[in-house]
């Protein structure tokens, strides 16, 4: 399904100086799973990489593994030059990680929780409070920063768990699905802050399952699936190897059986179509991916009709990341819809 | 080493905090030792004219005991304060700062020594105030404090373990229960020489009678260095047997 040069889109970016580096790694957990299976990349200085992928792709294990928390089954890790297995404890003095679940003491302040990791954390004492401060306005936690976190919104404490994680001014910081749980205002009130985060010159390294988030966020992603990176490269390129529009089909079907047959109908009923450059079934249907789609629907409409296709919806759009990972691994993103709908009341 | 030291103090202010601001931690561990103190010294008043008894009071035999059973029932839970930090993922927090290790560990333990001198004075105080009487006046009492605290720590790793080997808080909950007996068995409530015989071969191996005995002396009689002296070996024994175990789960659950 992937081409050799599709597989590596831009090894240029990563180039110069990289920050993190992984060769081959590889975590099978007691019990069996592979949950990270063989999965190199490297992250340039001051870049915002990110993971893109399913719940369960492998993401918080190879997150954990580069901030030290866990250890692989196999291959090599380095963040900023020093290599996670044997210097875990240098490892630690570069980095920030904000872990997929918030963790922050309920029982203290949200100044003592920073006082704290601070503290612990070795900032100079003459400067630990000014960081603070300027931590708290960042994440506009200055108001609540004397109630105790207990009483804080789950965005506040999202911000808060971050602000920990930066204290030290970190090299890297260490994403897992930031803004996971998080309301829509929320989510890109703290967009804004990571992308702050990120021009002051902290290399980032994001997972997520958001498109939205890796398209809007990273300037670099790599798609997971399965424990392996399916593809990668910038948001953009990504997309232009879907290339053309777009244009998905919903079919009314009553059984998978019959879901399948019309798919192959309109395989058969599409053959020599010049814009459809290809086809792809999708969930609840088909994609098809369409040079200037607006121009060839009327006609793509008219070539279905007849043989029992009962098209519920059209639509079409621009690709998105989304399209891309249905392209790499004829899955969507969001499984909660991925097996859904057969009998199509759209 | 000063390291450690360092980060052992900022922790163990942190679960000195949280333990000082939910009040009911206090309510509840200090509950039944004041009840058992007021209560069982009036009904059992004349319980102190059978021989084996050489308090002028019940009240003085029982003070030292309910001092010891406040420590006991103070660190009976201790363990979970970790475990939920384990679940809700702080400890990873921690682990991910470029600390050391055990002083997470140390973190939590040191500061039993505080909450537990504290929680015995009140039983001290409350007991000198029914009319219990303290032979050995502030340097004693200091000393009661100071062995409140030390067996605090000790005892706390029978919490630990069973916490960080299960990792469920209702498990280490109940398997806590399973060393109340000791507390009853102890000289606590009644003299050895009341004790029927199997009792007091389980009596000598018993670290909490140890601690007891020696708390009791320094209340009613004076310094004993023999009582104290056991009872400091005891508890160092108590001490290397309860840590060594609780250092090796614990390296296990944060390997
Ligand atoms: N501690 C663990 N023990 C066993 N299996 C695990 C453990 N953690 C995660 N897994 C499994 O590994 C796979 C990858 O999980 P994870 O890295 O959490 O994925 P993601 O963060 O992308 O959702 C999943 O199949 C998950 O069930
Ligand atoms: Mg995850």
């Amino acid at each position: 399904m992937v081409t050799e040069t599709q597989q590596r889109l831009d090894e240029t970016h990563a180039a110069a100086a990289p920050v993190i580096e992984v060769r081959e790694l590889v975590k099978v957990y007691k019990g069996g799973t592979r949950a990270v299976d063989g999965v190199s990349f490297t992250v340039a200085e001051g870049e915002f990489f990110g993971f893109l992928g399913p719940n369960g792709a492998g993401k918080t294990t190879t997150i954990r593994i580069l901030a030290t928390l866990l250890r692989p089954t196999s291959g090599s890790a380095k963040v900023s030059g020093i290599d996670v297995l044997a210097h875990p404890g240098e490892v630690r003095r570069e980095v920030g990680f904000a872990m997929q679940t918030v963790a922050v003491d309920p029982l203290a302040t949200g100044r003592e929780n920073l006082e704290l990791i601070g503290r612990l954390r070795r900032v100079p004492a003459s400067e630990l409070q000014g960081r603070i401060d300027e931590l708290l306005v960042l994440m506009k936690l200055t108001e609540s920063q004397k109630k105790v976190v207990g009483t804080y919104s789950g965005g506040m404490k999202r911000r808060l768990d971050l602000a920990t994680a930066l204290l030290h001014r970190p090299k890297v910081l260490f994403l897992d699905e930031p803004t996971e749980g998080l309301d829509p205002q929320s989510r890109n009130a703290l967009w804004e802050e990571l992308e702050s985060v990120n021009r002051s010159g902290t290399t980032m390294f994001l997972t997520t399952h958001y498109m939205e988030e890796a398209d809007r966020l990273c300037k670099r992603i790599a798609i997971v699936d399965e424990g392996k990176i399916v593809v990668e490269g910038t948001p953009a390129e990504l997309k232009r190897t879907v290339g053309n529009d777009v244009v998905e089909l919903q079919l009314e079907a009553d059984s998978p059986n019959e879901l399948e047959r019309q798919r192959s109908g309109i395989g058969r009923m599409l053959e020599g179509f010049e814009p459809v450059a290809e086809i792809k079934s999708s969930p609840a249907g088909v994609q098809l991916y369409v040079s200037d789609a607006a121009a060839a629907i009327p006609e793509l409409v008219r070539r279905l009709d007849g043989d029992g296709i009962r098209i519920g919806a059209l639509t079409m759009h621009q690709p998105s990341l989304d399209d891309v990972f249905m392209r790499y691994t004829g899955k969507t993103i969001r499984e909660e819809q991925a097996n859904v709908h057969f009998t199509g009341w759209y | 080493m000063i390291g450690v030291a360092y980060e052992t103090f900022l922790l163990g202010r942190r679960a000195f905090l949280r333990w000082a601001r939910v009040p009911g931690n206090w309510i509840s561990t200090l509950f039944f030792p004041l009840i058992q103190l007021v209560l069982f010294s009036q009904l059992f008043k004349d319980i102190i004219q059978l021989p084996g008894f050489k308090e002028s009071s019940y009240l003085a035999y029982l003070a030292p005991g309910q001092i010891v059973f406040a420590v006991f029932l103070g660190v009976s839970w201790v363990g979970i304060n970790l475990l939920m930090d384990y679940h809700n993922g702080y400890l990873d927090k921690l682990r991910v700062t470029p600390i050391n290790r055990i002083s997470i560990l140390f973190g939590e333990m040191v500061p039993l020594f505080v909450t537990c001198a504290m929680m015995a004075a009140v039983i001290l105080v409350t007991s000198l105030a029914l009319g219990a009487s303290l032979v050995t006046g502030i340097p004693g009492a200091l000393g009661i404090l100071a062995l409140s605290g030390l067996f605090g720590i000790a005892w706390a790793g029978t919490s630990f373990v069973p916490a960080l080997i299960t990792k469920n808080e209702q498990a280490a909950g109940s398997l806590s229960l399973l060393f109340f007996p000791l507390a009853f068995m102890s000289t606590a409530f009644v003299p050895v020489e009341r004790m029927p015989g199997w009792l007091q071969v389980v009596n000598n191996w018993n670290p909490i009678s140890y601690v007891i005995e020696a708390q009791r002396a320094l209340m009613s009689t004076g310094f004993d260095a023999g009582l104290i002296g056991k009872a400091l070996l005891a508890m160092a024994i108590l001490f290397i047997v309860t840590q060594a175990a609780t250092i090796w789960a614990f390296r296990r659950l944060t390997a």
